[in-house]
């Protein structure tokens, strides 16, 4: 019987290998090793959606010989990275957005002021940990490495990492491996790998906001694992950074380019409207509205611009010609960048708590506007950058900044005397002063 | 005659340290003829007697004849006398009166002189062969043999003696054992040995010479079955399988062939490791149809000069470094005792509380054996306080178990403790095959040593309820069901090869 039985099982197996694609074997090879010497990340992989799909090893890691890290692996050719592209073979609408987004830019950044600060200040390694981590790597190829990959630039997840194919970005940094859950990357810990710290602290602005308190409260209630996942039908109590920037409603689509529903760009010393802001923000109002009235969320955006103008006007601006002053009279002592204590004066200002300030503002955070935020704009600007600014002893600079507290009457405050300011709080001069920040373009 | 005997010795006896010498040898003699006859007449069977007889008494017998000697000479210094005037004064006129043969006392000497020697020709060469019994080797040096006495006992090759594996034969190797027994004995009196002992990678045999006299590689061919049964931790101790079958051939030349490829007439394989260990190579080179050798080169180990002294061809013994003194992982023991029904499975948490029992870091053998029993009987009474009297057997017969597997493998005089002995066979971490068998040994044009699973393995479970479930016709709602095809596949098409 037993015998018959085996013979059964072999004709079957036969039926079946005749039909067997090539696929199927090399799938089930690795599926065999890997079971065992990666099993931790071989059962993440067993509970993905991926696994219920019959996407497998091969079908993401496979190569062509023509990838420039493509390498020889027990008898197949594979890739370690796998790229947008490749994740782009099945999910094309989402691996263009990434493509088009401004997440896809940020492994640009090796020109920039805060790479600069990395590589010269610090040092390479804190170049790569500290900075490509999240930004993403320019991914260079080691023909040693067992796996083609040099080691400075794998691992790497960054969001805009620039991968030897030419494309741009890196899908786990949200969608984290190799479960590549749904749940996951909805909630704001994916996206609090990177935002989050004193330069850019939308996890932190996020719990202190109402939008976080509802959320950690009613967590078990987001339907996180559902496959549609559209705010007001399948969940209500709490939008997570995805509802807001990404996420579906009744009336759009979801999107991955994280831009599409944001209209000031909050991160450059001086803010900017961005391009079809107008555009954009009708996109984040139509979230807004699913669960807001619409006077709500106009309101929401009247405060918030008026924070945003009063950033720029008040500190970003003048501040910024300060420097510019500066360093046109040659005032500086250190030639290089940020061998200045000025420099890292101005960079703080803006680029950490004018940042903070602006992003309390946008997402609801009052502690984040005014303690984290514009109050230490404040005190920088009036305790730090103006006396730094004051000890060259140059005549324009002094003259800009005498000017600025005379003629300025957001700075005249300083002159005079404190029962006279409350006596104009109160009968609402004081208020006057900022009275164009409240208006509409 | 015997009045005659009885003269003699008296004679003989000269001194106290003569008369001490004919009593030593006169009575380890006798005694030693009368338990020879006992044992050739089966009157006795305790093996261990062969430890006093043919270790004991013949060395006292010769000890008593060292000293009959010694004490005339001292005889002759404390009177000032000359021989012939002792022999003159001990023995009786017409005994040492010159004959034409000589006196009739020297011709007794003589004829004792022939039997002593006849005695001690046939004596030694028991002792001897006393000496290449397993009992002699297990049980002299008790107190540091008795952990590979005790792995030997229980191991696959319990019926074969020590010395065929530790002793070469012929003359050379017959003096080179019993030169460096002489050094053991030395080291054990004087405590110079380490504890643990480290393993005598050196010191072996050839196992080209040793394991081939019974297997030899042409005798490996086709897959071999094995079903490795683990157990749970859970309330059932939930058994899984894995099921291999092991491509064990040694194969038909420089090609193809499976695990005892290696040690096939055709192939040669030598590598350098970094330390007697032999756990990370340096590099590994396999011969060539050209006889010339492609070397794989470690490329986490550089700049690392090898040392002449740790190249080696590979053998039986790289691989099966644990063929008999096998000291067992304590999950393993414990899989071992229940899939053999030496621990009974109906015991709730039964394989948790046996590992938790067995491993609770005692410092002594006395410690242990209390602590395995008071953990065991312990945990039942107090979360099974209803059934545990209807459970007493199954509990006694667990801590029983148990106590027999710690004191098998653990050994606080010797400090051997879990995993002190590493076994090479399979690959537990990085460690047996993976040892060559990794991406970090790389030939010149990068390429590294396979370590694909059905290289040496069909795989026809892993950690599956069922024994062979790759056997059973695949799901195809089943995540796996591509790799289920294919291993089904792999099997089928390597056992028709």
């Amino acid at each position: 019987m037993r015998i018959f039985r085996l013979a059964l099982a072999a004709g079957a197996f036969l039926a079946l290998a005749a039909s067997a694609p090539a696929q199927d074997t090399a799938a089930g090879r690795c599926m065999t090793c890997h079971k065992e010497v990666s099993s931790g990340l071989y059962k993440q992989w067993y509970n993905s959606a991926h696994a219920v799909h019959k996407v497998t090893c091969i079908d993401c890691h496979g190569a062509a010989a023509t990838d420039k890290d493509a390498f020889q692996h027990e008898g197949a050719l594979i890739a370690t990275m796998v790229t947008p592209a490749d994740c782009g073979v099945c999910h094309a609408r989402e691996a263009e957005e990434v493509g088009n987004s401004y997440h896809a830019t940020a492994g640009e950044i090796l020109e920039s002021n805060d790479a600069y600060m990395a590589h010269v200040v610090a040092g390479e390694p804190v170049a790569i940990i500290g900075c490509e981590s999240c930004h993403g790597a320019k991914v260079k190829i080691d023909p040693a490495s067992p796996n083609m990959l040099s080691a400075k630039s794998w691992p790497n997840s960054g969001i805009g990492r620039l991968n030897v194919d030419g494309s741009k970005g890196s899908c786990n940094a949200c969608h984290t491996r190799h479960v590549f859950s749904k749940a996951q990357a909805r909630q704001p810990e994916s996206c609090s790998k990177c935002h989050l710290g004193p330069d850019h602290p939308q996890k932190e602005v996020y719990e202190e906001s109402k939008h976080g308190n509802t959320y950690y409260t009613n967590v078990d209630k987001m339907n996180l694992d559902s496959d549609s996942w559209v705010v007001g039908l399948d969940y209500s109590v709490a939008p997570t950074c995805a509802t807001c920037h990404m996420a579906a409603t009744r009336a759009m689509k979801s999107t991955h380019d994280v831009g599409r529903r944001i209209s000031w760009t909050l991160r450059p010393p001086v803010s900017k409207y961005k391009e079809n802001w107008a555009e954009r923000r009708e996109n984040m109002k139509n979230v807004c509205r699913n669960c807001h009235g619409s006077a709500f969320a106009d309101g929401h955006y009247y405060q918030f611009d008026a924070l945003v103008r009063l950033y720029n006007d008040k500190f970003a601006r003048p501040a910024g010609e300060i420097i510019r002053l500066v360093s046109e009279n040659k005032l500086l002592k250190s030639p290089a960048a940020f061998s200045n204590k000025i420099e890292w004066t101005y960079w703080e200002l803006w680029h950490h708590e004018g940042r903070r300030a602006r992003h309390g503002a946008a997402m609801m955070g009052p502690d984040y506007t005014w303690w984290h935020g514009m109050y230490e704009v404040a005190q920088h600007f009036y305790f730090k950058l103006l006396p730094e600014a004051r000890e060259y002893g140059h005549p324009k600079v002094n003259g800009y900044i005498d000017s600025l507290l005379t003629n300025d009457p957001m700075h005249a405050w300083v002159a005079r005397e404190t029962k006279n300011l409350k006596e104009d709080i109160q009968k609402g001069r004081m208020q006057e002063i900022y009275r164009r920040f409240f208006e509409t373009k | 005659m015997l009045v005659k005997y009885i003269n003699f010795i008296r004679g003989v006896a000269i001194s106290r340290i003569g008369l001490i010498g004919v009593v030593l040898t006169t009575s380890s003699f006798v005694t030693f003829v009368l338990l020879e006859a006992a044992r050739l007449l089966g009157l006795l069977t305790n093996t261990y007697v062969g430890l006093i007889t043919y270790m004991v008494f013949p060395a006292l017998f010769i000890l008593g004849l060292v000293l009959i000697p010694i004490g005339w000479r001292r005889r002759k210094k404390a009177t000032g006398l000359t021989t012939r005037q002792l022999l003159e004064r001990k023995f009786a006129d017409p005994d040492v009166r010159a004959g034409f043969f000589g006196s009739r006392v020297f011709l007794t000497i003589g004829v004792f002189t022939v039997i002593n020697i006849l005695f001690m020709m046939g004596a030694s060469s028991r002792m001897l062969m006393f000496m290449d019994t397993p009992i002699f080797c297990g049980t002299a040096c008790h107190s540091v043999m008795n952990p590979e006495w005790v792995t030997y006992r229980d191991s696959p090759h319990a019926r074969v003696r020590c010395v065929d594996c530790h002793v070469g034969e012929g003359v050379e190797a017959l003096v080179d054992s019993k030169l460096n027994g002489l050094w053991q004995i030395i080291s054990v009196t004087f405590d110079l040995l380490e504890r643990p002992i480290p393993t005598p990678v050196r010191q072996l045999r050839p196992a080209r010479e040793t394991c081939e006299k019974c297997h030899w590689p042409e005798k490996f061919y086709g897959q071999r079955l094995k079903t490795l049964v683990r157990y749970g931790r859970d309330e059932t101790s939930t058994p899984w399988y894995t099921t291999l079958g092991l491509k064990i051939n040694a194969g038909p030349g420089t090609e193809g062939g499976g695990i005892h490829w290696h040690v096939a007439a055709a192939n040669e394989v030598r590598y350098a490791s970094v330390d007697d260990k032999r756990e990370q190579m340096l590099w590994v080179e396999v011969r060539q149809s050209d006889s010339s050798f492609k070397r794989y080169n470690n490329r986490r180990l550089t700049g690392i000069e090898t040392d002449h002294d740790l190249i080696r061809t590979l053998d039986c013994i790289d691989c099966h470094n644990r063929a008999t003194h096998i000291y067992e992982a304590p999950d393993h023991a414990i899989d071992d005792r229940l899939a053999r029904g030496r621990l009974p499975r109906t015991l709730p948490y039964g394989k948790e509380r046996a590992l938790r029992a067995l491993t609770g870091g005692y410092t002594d053998s006395a410690a242990a054996m209390d602590g395995i029993a008071n953990s065991v009987s312990e945990y039942y009474r107090r979360n099974y306080p209803d059934r545990v009297d209807a459970a007493d057997d199954d509990i006694t017969s667990m801590i029983r178990t148990l106590k027999a597997v710690y004191n098998r493998n653990i050994h606080h005089g010797m400090k051997i403790t879990w995993n002190c002995y590493r076994s090479q066979i399979g690959h537990v971490g990085d460690g047996g095959c993976f040892r060559c068998h990794n991406a970090y040994l790389v030939d010149a044009a990068g390429n590294s040593i396979s370590a694909d699973c059905t290289l040496c393995h069909s795989i026809l479970a892993y950690e599956a309820d069922k024994p062979f479930e790759y056997i059973l016709p695949p799901d195809t709602t089943d995540p796996e069901y591509r790799m289920h095809h294919y291993l089904q596949r792999e099997f089928f098409e390597s056992v028709g090869q």
